[in-house]
C-alpha cells in the first residue's frame, strides 16, 4: 500500500478526485497447431493506473517504479485533468473490501506438463475423428489489484481464471466449415469438470463434420427455435450493448458507435412480454464475475430488458455521473493500463416454463438453430446477422435433417417482439467483448434458454 | 537495464539461442464526443519479451518489471526442460546483417500538441455538424531487438487522427489520418475540408435495397477489408489450414489491377519497421501480385517448412504482417465516383465477420458514409445496409484504381494502411427483413 498511499497522497493536492489502481497478474498459455505444441508462454506484468479530476478527466499508466519518473508521469495527469472537457463523476457511497475468486484446484498447483497433456488428449479425439485444422489453447491468469481513491474507498482483489480456446476446421465434399469454441471461467482448473471438456470437443467436431453435408434452405418466412448460444449472442448484441451508458451518450460515437435506445427510451417496449435479459456479474465462477467494480462499486445484477420494456442502463461512475444518475457498476477494463468503461458482465434471456420438447412440438414449418458462425450487427445496435452452424429443420413438431448455414438477418425490436415462449433452461458461453479505444476485449459470458420466435425471415 | 545487459543476463543460464525485445512506449490521447473532451490519456510502457530455445523446444516470456527477470528465467528454464520438440520451429536467423537508416522525419510531430489541435478541429468545424467526435493518439516507440546473431534499435513516432461527424438529421460521415513523417503532417488540416465535403453530399438518408452494385470504395472501406486479408497470408494461419490463402499460391484471385503488399519499409506509418523479431531486414512484399497470389510472409522456420525464403515478418512462432500498401493506379477518385451509373460511393465499414475463412466468405457493415449514386450524381445517402459477399468476388470485381492513397489507421478495424480508392462491379448488398 506504500506506493499507493504515496502516489494517492501527490495527486490528491492536485485534483477534486484522485485514484490509483494497481494491478500485478502472472498468465500462461500453451497453443497446440494441428498436432505439434506451437507455443508455451508466460507473461508477468504490473503496474499503476491512475485517475485524476478537476476540468475534464484525465488517465494515465505506468510499470515504472522510480519516483523521479512516476512524479513526471502523476504531473502530467494532473496537468490533463485541467483541460476543459466533462468533470462529473457519481456519487457513491465509500467501500473498503477485500474479496478473491473461490478457487478449488489452484492455478499454481496445475503442473505445466499436465496442461500439455490435456491439449494432446484434445487433440487425439479430434484426430480420431479426422479434423484436419486443429488449433488449440489452454490460458491461465492470476491477478492481484489494489484501487484507493481520495474518498476512502479501499477494495482488494484476488482473481483466477481459466479459458480454453479452440479453432476446428473440416473439409469434405468440397465444401469446408469452421468452429470456434471458447471457454471460461473464473476459478481454477475444476473448470474442465465444469466445461465437460472432452466430451464439448467430441460433440462439437460431430456436429461440425455433419454440417458439411448439410443442405441449404429455401429462403422464406419460418417460425424459428433458436438455442442457448444463439439467446445469448443476441442478449449480448442487442440488448448487453445498447443499454451502455456511455455508448447512448456518445462517448465511443467515433469507433463502437452510439444505441438505437436514446437516454429518454427509459421504458419504452422493444420486446414481447416474455423477453426479459439480465446482466449479472455476481455469479460465481462467471468469466466476468466481480464483487466490486473497477470503480470500487458494489456490483449487482440489472435487467437491462423486464417484460420486453427498456429498464436499467449499465453505467460506471462517469456516465452515470453526467446524467445524475448512480452507477449500476458496470465499470470495467481488460488490462491494468487501461480506462474504465461501461461494459457487460454475463448477459442473458432469463429462463421462462417450457421444454425444449414443448417449443419444439408447437411448431409446424421451423428451423432449430443451435449454434452460429459468422454474426455482425451495425454500430447502433439494430440490424443482425447470425448464420447457423449446427441447425436443423422442424417439420410438424420434430426435429428433421441438418441444414446448411441458415441466416437470420433481423432487427432488434423483430427479433425480441418475435419471441412467443422461452424455455425454462439456461446455458452460458464464453466470449471477449471489444469496446474502446485503445480496444478493451473483456471477458464475458452471454447465454439464455431456448427460445421461440413466430414467423421470422429465414435464408 | 537495456536489451543487450538482459540478453547477457539470461545467456548465462541453459539456453541455445536467446532473444530480447525491449519495448519502451509513450502514448498520449485525447478523446471527445458531441463536442467536448471526455478524457486524456498518458501511457509510459516498458517490458521485455524474451524467446529461449534449446534444440527445437522454445519457450517464450515477457516481464514488465526487471525485478522479475531472474524469477521469470529460472522458469523458463525449467519449463524448456519438460517441453517437447516443436516439430515447426528450426531455429532463428543466423545471418548477420548491416540495417538500414530510418528516412522518415519527427521533429515537427514530436511538438505536435494533440490537446491544442482538438480544441481548434472542434472550434473550426462545430458550426458545420451537429456533433462531432473522435480520438487523437501521439505515440512514440523505442524497440532494441537482441538475438545471438544480431542487434538493432528502431525508434519512430506518429499522430493518428480519426472523427466522425453527424449532420444535422444525425447522420455520420467519418475521416481517417495517419502519419509518421514530418512532411505530410500539414494533412492533418485537411482532414476538416474533407469531413465537411462528405457531411454535404449525405442529403436525404433512406433505407438501402438489397441486389448486386457498382461501388466506389473509399481508402477507409477498402483498407479494412484488406486488414481482415492480409493476416491469412501470416505462413502460420496458411500451415493451419484456415486461411483464405491456403492453397492459393500463385493462383489468379483479383483483377490484373489489384497488387496488395506488406510494406514495413514505408517509414512514413507507425506500423513501419527496419527488421523483424529476429533481425532479419524487413522488406516490401507482394502478397497479391495483379490478381494472382505470390507471396506469404515467413519467419525463418515457417520458410524452411515452406522451402522458401524469410520474407522478414517474424513474430518468433508465427510470421505477422506490419503494414498494408495497394498499388496506386491511374484514375482520378472524383471521376470514379462520377462514372457509375447505378451504384455506391462507401466510405468505411465495421464488424467484418468470416463464415468461411477457407474460400474468404464474409459480411461487413458499411456506415460513416453510404452514397446512392445515379449517373454520377449522389441522390441520398443509405442506412440498414450489409455487404455479405466473398474476397474472391470483390478483389475479382476490381475495375479502376486510384492515382491517390491515403494513409489511415482507423481503430480497431485497420492497420497501418496506404490505399487507393477502388471501383468494384459487384457488390453484393443485404439487409435486415
Amino acid at each position: 500500500m506504500h506506493n499507493l498511499d504515496n502516489y494517492l497522497n501527490y495527486l490528491n493536492r492536485y485534483s477534486n478526485f484522485s485514484e490509483v489502481y494497481f494491478s500485478g497478474t502472472l498468465a500462461n498459455g500453451i497453443s497446440f497447431k494441428n498436432g505439434s505444441l506451437s507455443q508455451v508462454s508466460s507473461s508477468n506484468s504490473s503496474g499503476y493506473a491512475f485517475r485524476a479530476l478537476d476540468r475534464s478527466i484525465s488517465f494515465g499508466a505506468t510499470n515504472e517504479e522510480e519516483w523521479s519518473i512516476v512524479k513526471e508521469h502523476l504531473d502530467r495527469v494532473i496537468e490533463n485533468s485541467r483541460v476543459p472537457g466533462r468533470n462529473k463523476l457519481s456519487n457513491e457511497g465509500v467501500f473498503k473490501d477485500k474479496w478473491e475468486v473461490a478457487v478449488k484446484r489452484k492455478i499454481e498447483d496445475m503442473a505445466l506438463e499436465d496442461k500439455i497433456s490435456i491439449l494432446k488428449d484434445i487433440d487425439q479425439i479430434l484426430i480420431e475423428k479426422k479434423i484436419p485444422m486443429r488449433i488449440l489453447s489452454i490460458a491461465d491468469i492470476r491477478q492481484k489489484e489494489i484501487l484507493v481513491n481520495s474518498e476512502g474507498t479501499e477494495i482488494e482483489g484476488d482473481i483466477s481464471k481459466v479459458a480454453f480456446f479452440g479453432v476446428i476446421g473440416y473439409y469434405e465434399n468440397g465444401n469446408f466449415e469452421q468452429r470456434f469454441v471458447q471457454l471460461g471461467f473464473s476459478g481454477g482448473y475444476e473448470a474442465l469438470e465444469y466445461w465437460d471438456l472432452f466430451n464439448t470437443i467430441s460433440n462439437e467436431a460431430e456436429a461440425l463434420k455433419r454440417s458439411v453435408f448439410a443442405k441449404s434452405i429455401n429462403p422464406g418466412y419460418y417460425d424459428l427455435v433458436v438455442g442457448p448460444e444463439i439467446s445469448g449472442i443476441v442478449a449480448h448484441e442487442s440488448a448487453g450493448h445498447p443499454m451502455e451508458l456511455d455508448r447512448i451518450l456518445g462517448r465511443e460515437m467515433s469507433q463502437a458507435g452510439e444505441s438505437f435506445i436514446k437516454f429518454q427510451d427509459m421504458g419504452k417496449q422493444v420486446g414481447s412480454q416474455h423477453v426479459n435479459v439480465v446482466d449479472d456479474p455476481t455469479i460465481e465462477h462467471s468469466y466476468g464475475y466481480y464483487k466490486y467494480d473497477r470503480d470500487g462499486v458494489k456490483a449487482k445484477k440489472r435487467y437491462l430488458y423486464k417484460n420486453g420494456i427498456i429498464n436499467e442502463f449499465l453505467s460506471n461512475r462517469e456516465s452515470a455521473g453526467r446524467v445524475n444518475l448512480k452507477s449500476t457498476a458496470a465499470s470495467r477494463i481488460s488490462e491494468w493500463d487501461k480506462d474504465p468503461i461501461p461494459r457487460m458482465s454475463t448477459t442473458f434471456i432469463e429462463p421462462g416454463e417450457y421444454s425444449l420438447e414443448e417449443l419444439i412440438e408447437d411448431v409446424k414449418h421451423g428451423i432449430y438453430m443451435k449454434s452460429y458462425n459468422e454474426w455482425n450487427i451495425d454500430d447502433i445496435r439494430f440490424n443482425e446477422k447470425y448464420v447457423g452452424l449446427e441447425a436443423y429443420i422442424i417439420e410438424n413438431g420434430r426435429i428433421g435433417e441438418q441444414i446448411r448455414r441458415p441466416t437470420l438477418e433481423t432487427t432488434t425490436i423483430k427479433f425480441y417482439s418475435s419471441i412467443d415462449a422461452v424455455g425454462k433452461d439456461l446455458k452460458f458461453f464464453a466470449g471477449t467483448c471489444g469496446k474502446g479505444d485503445p480496444m478493451q476485449g473483456v471477458d464475458v459470458w452471454m447465454g439464455g434458454p431456448h427460445a421461440r420466435l413466430r414467423n421470422i425471415y429465414m435464408r | 537495464m537495456d536489451a543487450v545487459e538482459a540478453y547477457e543476463f539470461i545467456k548465462k543460464y541453459d539456453f541455445e539461442e536467446v532473444i530480447v525485445r525491449k519495448l519502451s512506449t509513450k502514448t498520449q490521447q485525447v478523446k471527445f464526443s458531441n463536442n467536448e473532451i471526455d478524457i486524456t490519456n498518458n501511457w509510459d510502457e516498458t517490458g521485455f519479451d524474451i524467446y529461449v530455445t534449446k534444440g527445437r523446444k522454445i519457450y517464450n516470456f515477457d516481464v514488465k518489471n526487471e525485478k522479475d527477470l531472474e524469477k521469470s528465467v529460472i522458469n523458463a528454464e525449467k519449463a524448456l526442460r519438460l517441453l517437447e520438440d516443436n516439430p515447426d520451429y528450426f531455429k532463428i536467423n543466423s545471418e548477420k546483417y548491416q540495417y538500414r537508416s530510418r528516412s522518415n522525419r519527427i521533429i515537427k510531430i514530436s511538438n505536435f500538441d494533440i490537446s491544442q489541435f482538438t480544441k481548434d478541429f472542434l472550434e473550426d468545424n462545430i458550426k458545420f455538424a451537429k456533433r462531432i467526435g473522435g480520438t487523437i493518439y501521439k505515440k512514440s516507440m523505442e524497440l532494441e531487438v537482441v538475438t545471438n546473431y544480431n542487434n538493432f534499435k528502431d525508434l519512430n513516432k506518429s499522430i493518428e487522427f480519426n472523427v466522425r461527424a453527424f449532420n444535422e438529421n444525425d447522420i455520420p460521415t467519418q475521416q481517417s489520418f495517419a502519419t509518421s513523417h514530418d512532411d505530410d503532417l500539414e494533412n492533418i488540416y485537411k482532414v476538416g475540408e474533407e469531413l465537411r465535403d462528405h457531411l454535404r453530399m449525405l442529403g436525404k438518408t433512406v433505407q438501402g435495397s438489397e441486389g448486386t452494385y457498382h461501388a466506389v470504395l473509399h481508402p477507409l472501406f477498402f483498407a479494412s477489408i484488406v486488414s481482415y486479408t492480409l493476416p491469412m497470408a501470416s505462413a502460420y494461419q496458411v500451415d493451419s489450414g484456415i486461411s483464405f490463402f491456403a492453397g492459393r499460391l500463385n493462383q489468379k484471385i483479383g483483377s490484373s489491377l489489384f497488387t496488395l503488399y506488406d510494406d514495413a519499409t514505408d517509414d512514413s506509418m507507425f506500423g513501419s519497421r527496419i527488421a523483424d523479431d529476429e533481425g532479419v531486414p524487413t522488406k516490401k512484399t507482394p502478397v497479391i501480385e495483379k490478381g494472382f497470389v505470390k507471396n506469404y510472409l515467413h519467419n525463418t522456420s515457417t520458410a524452411i517448412k515452406f522451402n522458401s525464403e524469410s520474407t522478414g515478418n517474424a513474430g518468433i512462432i508465427s510470421p505477422t504482417p506490419w503494414q498494408v500498401s495497394v498499388e496506386p493506379g491511374t484514375e482520378d477518385p472524383k471521376e470514379m465516383i462520377e462514372s457509375i451509373r447505378d451504384g455506391l460511393y462507401i466510405v468505411n465499414t465495421w464488424y467484418t465477420r468470416f463464415q468461411d475463412y477457407r474460400e474468404g466468405i464474409f459480411s461487413t457493415i458499411p456506415r460513416d458514409g453510404i452514397y446512392r449514386i445515379k449517373n454520377g450524381e449522389v441522390i441520398e445517402s443509405w442506412t440498414g445496409m450489409r455487404v455479405s459477399d466473398s474476397l474472391i468476388n470483390i478483389f475479382k470485381g476490381i475495375e479502376g484504381v486510384s492515382r491517390e492513397t491515403k494513409k489511415v489507421k482507423w481503430w480497431d478495424e485497420t492497420m497501418y494502411s496506404k490505399v487507393p480508392y477502388v471501383y468494384v462491379s459487384k457488390l453484393n448488398i443485404t439487409k435486415s427483413k
